[in-house]
């Protein structure tokens, strides 16, 4: 019952902050030097038929009002209409965005299952050569420019073993799987297209570990200094007195009393990776938000700028509520008090 | 002999040098009998315990020979060791707030031994969990086996670790300063406890103590240990009698007693020396009041003056209970009453 009314609460709460970041956004891109109407029509435009786009798009009414119109729209389901792909932005959100959730799904899943043991065995080893190693690649990931990363792992991989493809979601010529999340590897798994599925996994690989370098090391560092703190207490040598062995000793009592921290820093995490997936989906031309959002802030396309970032702020938001709520299931020390 | 420990050292790396902690200890515990630690803080009690269980850290160098039931375990795997530890060893700990894992169940910790180290259906498990909760006087065993350590009293928790050490009915248990961290009535009932379990099982226990009441209340011999080495070791009513080592005397002239009338309580002067600075000869000697020339140049050999009762001192010869030196027994024993 408490689980329930802590997510109630997270979920209004998730309101005065959209309301907050939309009217920030609203701002800053009203104030940006540039005029969307001139943009659109190039430069041979008339002045009579930069008025009259201008008009029609809402653009000579005070901001308090495009922003009332704006807002309103929001609650029927309408972002606006691009002026860039000249296509509804909800539209153009459904379908760059898959792309993306899907990218950075598999970039977290990578922080997982690398970060972790990589946090556990580093704690564990202390001051051990498996602990310097680690730390030392904790390290590089952390301070690796993600760009330069990616052209990196291009170059040897695509251009000069050719092991891996270096571009895209699918191989060329490929068409993509039935849509129903937009996520090609799920769509391609839910429809049994087992080559579309072993394509859109080797097209993930690069972009993933190129996204995923930051948030594994952030996640490792993490979970090492969390597991040396667990690992200090008497439980922790209760049961090794039980006999336990190390293994279910760190990953069966210390990894559960270590992970809270790692979990507040994945939604963290996760944040991170959807900000970074800009740059990685240019180095990688993956057609997704990035791309979208890079297109539109050059022609700019305000209501579609809009769109990704309020898009974003609630994927952020929802990630770290789903990870808040976590708490409840990981602590029953929070579900008595 | 249930446990033999011949000469065991150990030494703690600390700051880049290996400084030592425990030097040369040698004791026995039988089937069914219970043996004392004795000491102040920082003398080694604890980490002779932890060296028998070897639950030591990384950086320990431990030497000398364990013996328990015939096996000599000091040379064992770590494999071979998880085997016995929660098997036929087990241990309890000073803080039971902090030596429970607060996201698992009271049924769950208890059950892990089982699991760890019997081949019982979970049904089987289950049924001796119940009967342990019971066994250590828990009310209502059938909720709390589902409950959270941050449910329970401290006093709660410390009749559930010591379930969880009785789990496979070990033939040795170590006890770490078990009432230290409870408050006296509740110590009271885990040691009336204690002897309960003594009563019914067969199996040797090791008190770790500072506290002669606990010592007088559960043990059947005393080992004083004294800034990482053994000083004295006798029966306890022998021990509360006719204490030998002047350290000795001077742990139980601190005990306040009921119905005498003292200005002050006794107390030794200066603290325990620090591991890596040992003095030469005998470590007490700083503090001892009748300190002799031999005592700061030469270490004291283990003397026995009793059949049963040994010291370290050179205050006295291997004959019973002569005193050497400047000082007589008699001056001895008031030498600590201000």
């Amino acid at each position: 019952m408490d689980a329930l009314r802590f997510i109630g609460k997270r979920l209004l709460l998730m309101i005065p902050i959209l309301i907050g970041i939309s009217i920030l956004t609203f701002a800053i891109s009203n104030t940006i030097p540039g005029d969307p109407a001139r943009l659109i029509l190039g430069p041979k435009a008339t002045p009579e038929g930069l008025e009259a786009l201008r008009e029609d798009m809402g653009l000579n009414d005070p901001l308090y009002v495009q922003y009332g119109n704006y807002m309103a729209g929001i609650f029927q389901g309408d972002l606006g209409k691009s002026t860039y792909s000249q296509r509804p932005v909800v539209e153009d959100l459904l379908r760059y965005s898959p792309a993306t959730f899907e990218l950075t799904m598999f970039a977290m899943f990578i922080t997982l299952v690398v970060g972790i043991p990589f946090g556990v065995i580093s704690a564990s080893r202390k001051d051990r050569i498996a602990d310097q190693f680690t730390r030392v690649f904790a390290l590089i990931g952390v301070a690796m420019p993600a760009f330069w990363l990616g052209l990196l792992l291009l170059l040897f991989f695509y251009l000069k073993l050719g092991v891996l493809p270096g571009s895209g979601r699918l191989d060329g010529g490929m068409s993509p799987p039935e849509y129903i999340t937009g996520m090609y590897t799920i769509d391609a798994l839910l429809t049994g297209n087992w080559p579309v599925l072993y394509a859109a996994v080797m097209h993930m690989i690069l972009p993933g570990i190129t996204l995923a370098a930051v948030t594994v090391g952030m996640i490792t560092r993490m979970t090492r200094s969390s597991m040396l703190t667990v690992l200090q207490s008497d439980y922790i040598r209760t049961a090794f007195a039980k006999g336990a062995p190390e293994n279910r000793v760190l990953y069966g009592h210390a990894l559960r009393n270590g992970i809270m921290p790692v979990i507040t820093l994945l939604g963290m995490a996760f944040g991170h990776a959807l900000g970074g997936s800009v740059l990685v989906e240019a180095v990688f031309s993956w057609p997704g938000l990035g791309q979208y959002a890079v297109n539109a802030i050059n022609y700019l396309d305000f209501p579609a700028v809009m769109g990704v970032t309020l898009l974003i702020a609630v994927m952020f938001i929802i990630v770290n509520l789903i990870v808040d709520t976590l708490y409840f299931f990981i602590d029953p020390r929070l579900k008595h008090n | 002999m249930l446990l033999d420990v011949k000469n065991m050292s150990l030494s703690l790396k600390r700051a880049g040098k290996y400084s030592p902690i425990l030097e040369d200890l040698s004791f026995q515990v039988k089937q069914g009998e219970t043996l004392g630690i004795v000491g102040e803080s920082g003398c080694g009690k604890s980490m002779t315990a932890l060296s028998l269980m070897q639950l030591l850290p990384d950086k320990a160098r431990l030497t000398g020979e364990v013996d328990l039931q015939g096996e000599l375990i000091s040379v064992y795997s770590k494999r071979r060791l998880e085997k016995i530890r929660g098997n036929q060893m087990s241990m309890i700990f000073q803080d039971p707030l902090t030596s429970l894992n607060p996201l698992q169940t009271i049924g769950t910790q208890i059950e892990e031994s089982l699991i760890l180290h019997t081949k019982k259906s979970k049904e089987e498990r289950r049924s001796r969990v119940l009967q342990l909760l019971k066994a250590v006087g828990l009310p209502r065993a059938e909720e709390l086996i589902d409950e959270y350590p941050h449910q329970l009293s401290g006093g709660m928790r410390q009749r559930v670790m010591i379930a969880i050490a009785m789990a496979c009915e070990p033939q040795l248990l170590i006890c770490d300063e078990p009432t230290t961290a409870l408050d006296v009535t509740i110590q009271a009932q885990i040691l009336e406890l204690m002897n309960e379990i003594k009563q019914q099982t067969n199996m040797g226990i090791i008190m770790i103590t500072h506290d002669m009441g606990v010592v007088a209340e559960v043990c059947d011999r005393v080992l004083v240990m004294y800034a990482g080495k053994i000083v004295e070791e006798a029966p306890v009513i022998e021990l509360f009698q006719n204490p030998k080592h002047p350290y000795t005397q001077g742990l139980l002239a601190s005990i306040p007693k009921l119905g005498e009338r003292k200005k002050k309580l006794g107390s030794i002067l200066g603290t325990v020396p620090t591991p890596g600075s040992m003095p030469v000869g005998c470590r007490f000697a700083d503090r001892c009041p009748h300190v002799m020339d031999v005592c700061r140049n030469v270490t004291p050999a283990m003397i026995r003056i009793k059949e049963d009762h040994q010291t370290a001192c050179w205050l006295y010869d291997e004959k019973e209970g002569t005193a050497n030196g400047s000082a007589g027994s008699k001056q001895l024993e008031t030498a600590f009453h201000h």
